[in-house]
């Protein structure tokens, strides 16, 4: 497999095409200036509407990674929530598939268009979804 | 095609499962001769994969050829029962280079031997000294809490249906405590009455 | 064998070319290789392991991170796979939002694919245009599915979300752009003096061998034969759309870059027609019982699809109970890595180990998973 060079004009001339790229608008955005913008529905951070949540935990039933636990906090509840437990989500395992939103019975778990999370702390990663 | 199948291996179980997709299950013995039989009388001639399954309840691992058409139009899974323990079974090697790769692989997660591969060394995993992983033995659970710790953390978590359950109990108490403290109030007014009536 | 004269040397663990964590072992005399060994398992995730343990709605979200580069072809297997073993109907809308999405994911890889083989020979601007325009591609993405590059959309029964609103004016935005640009791309890299000269005789394949030893994809298309599952075994709607399917004939690494970027052609020729003829309204999911509640019968099924790279296929078995038995991957790389890579590279030079890599398409994710 030796290389022959032939001569090939065209081949060698075209791709100084690329030169046009001077004077074209850059693919990029002028970042910091202009920030993109994450789109509506992307599967961000949770976020779980306190007053609506019964605590039935189909949410930590659904989830195959294990990474929601069910615990109590001192917090303002849902009178129906007949456990009184709230659902609190180890980062470290979530794989963000919204399965657990799929599967909440009052529509109290949601996902959000965050998604920034960084710490020096591993146990920062046990998030507790706001309340919104 | 399927009757002279039918005839020649004396096998009624041929199941046609979509109209490019055929199956059947042939013992150990003539199974390579049903590959023979297909590839040189009807073209199936390339072997597209060997697959297995553990069907540890009843013994065997059933293992499939899925061989295709040279015209890709058309596959058959060829499968066949091996014993569990000590499997084994002859290589295909000889006749189809990419089954080499294929029983590599199969070797590593389930632990049979191909006779006559003579590259059956590891593949995916490295030094690695307990049971064959896919094996329905080899418990993931298991092993993890035996070989691994769990990050601190998480031990507040709580099972909700015990926390309904006493949730539940503890307000039928209160309300059979609420019941009975008034009316124990309830008898103690009356007899104060009572006694008011009577003291009058 | 001459005395004093092999060396043997380690090539990887690396990504040469945007391919995937994998190494090669090379005997080398001079700069001519003798002898390669291909080595993977720096990517092994037990994901056949892994599902035994989970239902199977469970086991549907970690199947798309089998194939790093495209990952929809794995989640339609399973999916068909499923709705094959229990009966489940997709309605028609359904299937053509899946065909739409198939056909981005489709052109998203050959975007990658063109930034891999054209960094392998030193061609850098051609590698960076093509990952800002993949960019625009998974920026619809994202407005459909909510996520980049790891959709979990096509799910067993149907599609999990619809569409929103005006996404059909920016999909026929983005393919106007890509018909323009992707003459840009001929003119540089396709058309290129320096990448005909390197590629043209290098890793010419057989064509008799390639059909016998079970090679899919670019590599039979290069030599000659028409092979695509959406014509052979057509799955979806594709019997209801209108394309042709590229072939060359030499064989080599030059025959499957023309083959892959007739291919985009074919890719965007789909999506318009897909765009004109989607059903207004249908149903998009078809209900399925709760997961733990779902059971597979006792029955096994081999399911295929056309990916980027070649035939990718699936073998599903279940047991009765709301676990699935046994599900085995069968990429288009694993045959492709072993028997095709050690006996191409006998003869080659060390400088085209990642050329040659890179236009066989080589995935080392699905070959260990």
């Amino acid at each position: 497999m030796k290389m022959k060079w032939s001569v090939d004009l065209k081949g060698t001339l075209s791709p100084l095409k690329i030169l046009n790229a001077f004077w074209q608008k850059p693919n990029t955005i002028a970042y910091p200036a202009v920030k993109k913008e994450t789109a509506k529905g992307y599967r961000g951070f949770h976020t779980n509407v306190l007053k609506d949540c019964i605590g039935c935990a189909n949410c930590q039933d659904v989830c195959m990674n294990d990474a929601i636990d069910m615990i109590k906090v001192d917090k303002e509840y849902n009178a129906k929530n007949s456990s009184q437990c709230i659902p609190r989500i180890d980062y470290g395992r979530c794989c963000w598939c919204s399965l657990c939103t799929d599967v909440c019975p009052p529509d109290s778990l949601k996902l959000e268009d965050d998604y920034l999370n960084v710490t020096k702390n591993a146990s920062d990663f046990l998030y507790m979804p706001k309340d919104k | 095609m399927l009757s002279a199948i039918k005839n020649n291996f004396a096998t009624d179980d041929i199941i046609v499962k979509r109209s490019d997709l055929y199956k059947v299950s042939v013992t150990k013995e003539r199974v390579f001769e049903l590959i023979s039989f297909i590839g040189n009388n009807y073209s199936y001639k390339v072997l597209n994969a060997i697959t297995c399954t553990d069907w540890i309840e009843e013994e065997h691992f059933a293992l499939t050829y899925i061989i295709t058409t040279l015209d890709r139009k058309s596959s058959f899974m060829v499968q066949t029962m091996i014993n569990r323990n000590d499997a084994h079974i002859n290589s295909l090697v000889n006749e189809f280079a990419q089954a080499e790769i294929m029983e590599r692989d199969l070797h590593e997660m389930y632990g049979i031997n191909f006779l006559g591969n003579k590259n059956l060394k590891e593949l995916s995993l490295e030094n690695w000294v307990h049971t064959p992983p896919l094996r329905r033995e080899f418990d993931t659970l298991e092993f993890v809490n035996k070989h691994l710790t769990f990050r601190e953390g998480r031990d507040d978590n709580l099972d909700v249906k015990v926390e309904m359950k006493r949730i539940r109990a503890e307000k039928k108490a209160a309300k059979e405590l609420a019941k009975k403290l008034a009316e124990e109030k309830k008898a103690k007014e009356e007899t104060e009455t009572e006694e008011n009536k009577d003291g009058k | 064998m001459e005395n004093n004269k092999h060396i043997t040397i380690f090539h990887g663990p690396q990504h040469p070319g945007i391919t995937g964590n994998m190494s090669i072992e090379l005997d080398l005399v001079g700069e001519t290789i003798q002898k390669a060994t291909t080595h993977v398992g720096y990517l092994h995730r037990g994901f056949e392991k892994l599902v035994e343990r989970r239902t199977v709605i469970q086991a549907f979200t970690i199947v798309c991170r089998i194939c790093v580069p495209e990952p929809d072809p794995n989640e339609a297997n399973f999916a068909m796979a499923v709705e094959e073993l229990t009966g489940l109907e997709v309605s028609p809308r359904a299937q053509y939002i899946r065909v739409m999405v198939l056909e981005l994911s489709r052109l998203a890889a050959q975007f990658l694919w063109m930034a891999g083989q054209s960094g392998s020979i030193g061609l850098y601007a051609v590698g960076q245009w093509a990952i800002a325009d993949r960019d625009l591609i998974l920026d619809l993405f994202e407005e459909l599915t909510g996520a980049r590059v790891y959709h979990m959309y096509i799910y067993p029964g149907g599609v999990r979300r619809d569409l929103p609103e005006g996404f059909l004016e920016r999909v026929s935005k983005l393919l106007l752009y890509m018909k323009k640009r992707l003459k840009d791309y001929d003119d540089i890299f396709i058309n290129n003096a320096s990448f005909k000269n390197r590629a043209i005789g290098v890793g010419v394949i057989d064509k008799d061998e390639a059909i016998k030893n079970g090679y899919v994809g670019q590599v039979l298309r290069a030599c000659g034969i028409k092979a695509d599952v959406r014509k052979d075994a057509p799955y979806l709607v594709y019997n209801e759309l209108d394309f042709e399917v590229p072939t060359r004939v030499e064989g080599d690494v030059y025959a499957r870059a023309l083959v892959r970027r007739d291919e985009m052609d074919q890719s965007i020729h789909i999506l318009e027609q897909v765009v004109a003829k989607i059903p207004k309204d249908g149903n998009l999911m078809t209900k399925i019982p709760g997961h733990r509640k779902f059971k597979l019968p006792k029955d096994d099924t081999w399911v295929k699809v056309e990916s980027a790279r070649g035939e990718f296929a699936y073998y599903m078995a279940g047991d009765g109970s709301e676990n699935i038995r046994r599900m085995q991957v069968r990429g288009p790389s694993l045959v492709h890595a072993y028997t095709l890579l050690e006996k191409l590279l006998v003869g080659a030079e060390l400088s085209d180990v990642a050329l040659i890599m890179n236009s066989l398409g080589i995935c080392p994710p699905e070959i260990e998973r």
